[in-house]
């Protein structure tokens, strides 16, 4: 079994100021899910509410079909890890982890497992960890929730490229071998894009889009091929590169048969657009009808 | 965590609180055990230069309702986050923290008492006189019927402190820059009704229990309903402050 996460109209206000604004998602169960945005845009608020660590000033959240706010079997099993984690940093490792089986669904034996593979120091206080180490505990605790929603809020921030791929990779074993809903909230965004089934864009307190990749991918495209050809397409390019005669470009709009007919005849290959060049477009604050 | 054992959903919170209050006492054993030496050792080395006619005891157990306050304060302070963060509501955390405040409460108040006790007997076979500051005098603080009556009242009032503690810890939590402010109300009332009852200055700022001259000539009873009263206010306030808290944004 898996969550489903549903918000109907709701808005967060911190004081005066909404930090999401009359939001509405549906997201099924059993999919991973990427959840982007820039600095501020709502992503770790939308999260908090999803896990009930603050709850909407209007509107619901229903997790699974069933409010989460105070509903200790659903809260039991949807875990938001954030960035470092929320630990009693006077703990050591070990009781960290042991304190995870206040969940039924924790297994301490994976997590124990987990953490002799990324080395973890079982003995050492969390106060002592390294930032890399310390995320790398709220991964190993986030894995080992054995949850039905499990939301990793930037977890990954300090871990080396080696760690982030191993975690990538347990994550997506872990997945595979015991479906549930998986939200990652990350700005490394090409890095986790292969594991993504639907991406969420939040801008400014707002859903900006909501599809599958595929949908995100055509979206736009990549046109590599010499200069003077790409060039010649005449087409408005997110972002470029040059490298002697070679030219790639990414652009924002799907490409019309007439376009892809003078592409070919130029050799110029056409691919799909880079997720994160994609997302930085639609972003764009000087960027109309966002 | 007391075991490695999934706690079951339905009783997880009874079982936290329970767990809370061994790994207190655990944690805390050697800060229990230095009393202990430390009440009992030093009337022994003053005894040398002056005649004993004070309970070193009932500073200790004194000094343990400051300690009280701070377990139920620095506790719910870092529960809060940790425990909503691994999947319990607010709810729950509530009743853990009552569970441990009982035990905690009942588990040194039984030390107080089995402490005082203690103290009577040591200090009659010494031949020392086991009294207490009332302002100009210092009166004995009785029989034996006197001093387990007089000791008696000590679980309550580890009760009160605790949750006062308690409101202190969930407001400092959650309204970050003023929440400690709740001192200002909270520390006076407690204080007095802790001076009330025993007719003495409690340990700490005397002053802030200044109420309590005024409740010297009121029956025990009536100020002992009083701090069942306070407890259960306590307790009120700190299950609306804890019960829509929300958890802090992570800094970056």
């Amino acid at each position: 079994m898996s969550f489903a996460i549903t918000l109907r109209s709701v808005t967060l206000k911190y004081g005066a100021e909404d930090a999401l604004a009359d939001v509405d998602l549906e997201l099924e169960a059993g999919k991973i899910y990427g959840l982007l945005g820039r600095n501020g845009a709502g992503k770790t608020s939308l999260l908090s509410l999803v896990a009930a660590f603050r709850r909407p000033t209007t509107g619901e959240v229903l997790i699974g079909g069933e409010p989460v706010w105070e509903n200790a079997p659903v809260v039991s099993r949807v875990a938001l890890i954030r960035e470092g984690g929320d630990f009693d940093d006077t703990e050591t490792v070990k009781a960290i982890i042991e304190s995870g089986t206040i969940r039924p669904s924790f297994d301490a034996d994976y997590a124990f497992k987990l953490a002799e593979r990324f080395e973890l120091p079982l003995k050492k206080r969390v106060s002592a960890l390294s930032r890399g180490k310390r995320s790398v505990l709220a991964a190993v605790c986030g894995l080992a929730a054995r949850a039905e929603l499990t939301m990793f809020d930037e977890v990954h921030l300090g871990m080396d490229a080696p760690t982030r791929d191993a975690f990538y990779k347990e994550l997506l074993a872990e997945y595979m071998e015991r479906p549930h809903t998986i939200v990652l909230s990350t700005h490394l965004i090409d890095e986790v894009a292969n594991y993504l089934e639907e991406v969420v864009i939040v801008d400014r307190g707002r859903i900006l889009r909501h599809a599958d990749i595929e949908a995100f991918q055509g979206m736009g495209a990549t046109l590599t091929g010499p200069a003077d050809a790409v060039d010649a397409l005449g087409l408005a390019a997110l972002a470029e590169q040059r490298l002697g005669g070679t030219k790639s470009i990414t652009v924002a709009e799907p490409l019309d048969a007439a376009t892809r007919e003078r592409a070919a005849a130029g050799g110029v290959e056409i691919g799909p657009v880079g997720l994160q060049d994609l997302f930085i477009h639609l972003t764009d604050p000087n960027r109309n009808g966002a | 965590m007391p075991a490695l054992a999934n706690l079951g959903l339905s009783t997880r919170r009874y079982a936290l609180g329970l767990g809370f209050a061994l790994e207190g006492l655990k944690y805390f054993k050697y800060w229990v055990a230095a009393a202990l030496v430390l009440s009992f050792a030093v009337p022994l080395i003053v005894s040398q230069y002056t005649d004993i006619t004070l309970s070193a005891w009932f500073y200790t157990a004194n000094a343990g309702k400051w300690f009280t306050a701070f377990v139920g304060g620095g506790f719910v302070y870092t529960l809060v986050p940790t425990m909503v963060a691994a999947g319990l509501t607010r709810r729950e955390l509530a009743v853990s923290m009552g569970v441990f405040g009982l035990l905690w409460s009942l588990l040194l108040g039984a030390i107080a008492f089995a402490g005082i006790l203690g103290e009577r007997a040591y200090y009659g076979a010494l031949g020392w006189s086991q009294g207490l500051d009332a302002g100009d005098v210092i009166a004995p603080i009785g029989t034996l019927g006197d001093t387990a009556a007089f000791a008696a009242h000590y679980p309550l009032l580890y009760l009160v402190y605790f949750l006062a503690g308690t409101v202190i810890g969930i407001a400092s939590y959650r309204w970050e820059a003023s929440g400690w402010l709740l001192l200002v109300p909270i520390i006076p009332v407690v204080f007095s009704l802790d001076n009330g009852l025993y007719r003495t200055e409690p340990v700490g700022p005397g002053w802030a229990g200044f109420l309590g001259l005024f409740m010297d000539d009121w029956a025990r009873w009536f100020i002992v309903a009083a701090i069942v009263v306070v407890a259960a206010g306590l307790a009120a306030a700190a299950y609306r402050i804890l019960i829509d808290v929300p958890l802090r944004s992570k800094q970056a």
